[in-house]
């Protein structure tokens, strides 16, 4: 007898082990609310921290934070159909292009909020060549020395990619140069990037097949390839938003206004540059970027599974603290503004002010 | 002692009983749904037009390998282990390629990659998974693939058809060429985009 009480004494204990384990799992999964944010790629490092920061206040909420390319995280929503709490892009006009009223009929949001800057700079470290004489006066020219490699992404998948482009097409005015799009772009591909005139606006045509035809020029999907090749040495430069060089711990060549896209000052002058892309990558966008300052842009989708979490998380991001983790690495942040104050939600109105259009 | 042998046959009989009954569950209930038939159509457009239906496609010869992807922010995903139809053999079906043409491949969500030729046969970039560091490879295959690690692709992974760069080395491409749920593979002449 004394042998069964024991085994069933230990089952027992067994059991109630098990079941309370199971209990508790499943007690903390119940409790957790999961709150899904989607950001570009740029914004990763900031958006770890504020990540931290958020779930530090909100106990019981799990952030989970998923970056991708501006479009493909609006495609998440729109073409995907994933449900999403915030969305939080490097281009705000893509939230009214993607999301308001789209030709099919659907509508997944109607207000955005931009609180985020940047700027196009040229970046490198101490292994690149003629580190310590590149200035804002002669990058053009180190980079076209042949001895000098340099590298952008690809304009068909990357934002980043299409801003090089106009980058070095305003250049040749502000410089007063008319070959340096030729120079460092146009001959280093095959096909090559062909650039008409249409007006007062230059229309720079990048074929459906993107390819540096020698090795002066590399081309990337995106940021974080470039920045392993530069670190490896396979590359002396790379275009690059200047809060990613500067949260990399690289150096950086800053460009004159005029050109970096990162001043309303010269919105006219940025807008006589377009980069029409080959081909249609996503149906939902068209193939023709518009020169523009550089600011990004946030959103809760209408189908947003936790919209008061959303609207909070998108209050702290805008808010003081978030702008601090933002500018503390090295996100530059705006004044948050809107362009349907009477339309976003009303906890979000104490932080933002309307959007005067020009 | 009687009295623990006692025990001992009696929890070896209920052990066998109860093995028994799950052995016999088991058979006449087999785990794991069976393998639901997938309507899908790929379109393949070159000098002729012909539309294979899932089950063609994957009656055709396949090829297996290794593969993987990284997406923009470097989120690796696999390597897996592929398998799956080469993409050339479907362009032959269709009259093939060759270097005067690229080579459009679309999906129902409105998403569309352009090829080259070069790409089609294996032209591309690979990265160590652990540092994203660019390595060597041996010859590339891309695939339309239809199953990874042994079975099946899930929707989120871009069932039934998903493009794929695989290999005999367990290495990654970037991650906007595996487009998922691939329904149409166009062969074109190459643009002339010399415009100014």
């Amino acid at each position: 007898m004394k042998t069964i009480h024991i085994a069933v004494l230990v089952l027992l204990i067994v059991a109630v082990v098990i079941s309370t384990a199971i209990y508790q799992q499943q007690e903390q999964e119940q409790e957790e609310t999961k709150l899904k944010v989607i950001y570009a790629g740029s914004l990763i490092v900031p958006f770890e921290e504020i990540e931290k920061q958020f779930e530090s206040m909100h106990p019981g909420v799990d952030v989970q934070i998923e970056g991708h390319g501006s479009i493909q995280a609006i495609r998440q929503v729109t073409d995907i159909h994933k449900e999403v709490d915030v969305l939080a892009v490097a281009d705000y006009s893509l939230i009214p292009d993607m999301m308001y009223a789209t030709p099919s009929g659907e509508d997944y949001t109607d207000w955005y909020v931009k609180f985020a800057t940047n700027q196009m700079v040229i970046a490198y470290n101490n292994k690149s060549k003629y580190a310590d004489e590149i200035t804002e006066s002669n990058w053009y020219e180190i980079l076209e020395r042949p001895e000098v490699k340099f590298g952008f992404s690809n304009p068909t998948l990357d934002s980043c990619g299409y801003r090089t482009l106009m980058v070095t097409q305003l250049a040749e005015s502000y410089y007063d140069n008319p070959t340096i799009f030729d120079d460092l772009i146009a001959c280093n591909f095959e096909p090559t990037i062909s650039v008409t005139k249409e007006g007062d606006t230059y229309i720079v045509f990048v074929p459906e097949i993107f390819e540096p035809h020698a090795g002066k020029v590399v081309v990337r999907g995106g940021s974080v390839q470039l920045l392993a090749l530069l670190e490896y040495g396979g590359l002396d430069y790379t275009f690059q938003y200047k809060s990613v060089a500067q949260q990399h711990g690289l150096r950086f060549v800053e460009l004159p206004d005029q050109i970096d896209l990162s001043s309303t000052e010269y919105e006219d002058d940025y807008k006589k540059v377009n980069v029409r892309l080959g081909f249609q990558r996503f149906s939902a966008v068209d193939t023709e970027r518009v020169g523009r300052p550089i600011y990004y842009g946030v959103t809760i989708p209408r189908n947003a599974p936790q919209p008061e979490l959303a609207v909070e998380f998108v209050k702290f991001v805008i808010g003081k603290k978030g702008q601090r983790v933002l500018g503390d690495l090295e996100q530059p942040t705006i004044q948050p503004v809107t362009d349907k104050f009477d339309v976003i939600p009303d906890e979000l109105r104490s932080v933002v002010i309307k959007e005067t259009k020009k | 002692m009687k009295e623990s042998r006692k025990i001992i046959g009696f929890v070896f009989v209920i052990t066998v009983i109860c093995i028994g009954a799950i052995a016999a569950v088991m058979y006449m209930y087999p785990i794991g749904k069976p393998e639901e038939k997938i309507n899908w159509n790929l379109t393949l457009i070159g000098t002729a037009e012909k539309v294979v239906a899932f089950d063609e496609l994957k009656a055709m010869p396949s090829y297996a390998g290794y593969g993987g992807f990284f997406s923009t922010v470097g989120m690796i995903n696999g390597p897996f282990k592929c398998k799956g139809v080469p993409v050339e053999d479907l362009c032959a079906l269709v009259g093939g390629i060759n270097d005067s043409n690229t080579l459009w491949v679309s999906a129902p969500d409105g998403y569309m990659m352009v090829f080259t030729y070069d790409q089609v046969k294996g032209d591309f970039i690979t990265y160590e998974p652990a540092t994203l560091k660019e390595m060597p490879h041996s010859p590339l295959k891309m695939i339309l693939t239809y199953e990874q690690d042994g079975a099946s692709l899930s929707e989120d992974d871009g069932r039934p058809l998903r493009l794929a760069i695989v290999s005999e080395d367990k290495l990654l491409t970037e991650g906007h060429y595996w487009i998922k749920w691939v329904d149409k593979i166009a062969i074109r002449a190459i643009k002339n985009q010399n415009k100014t």
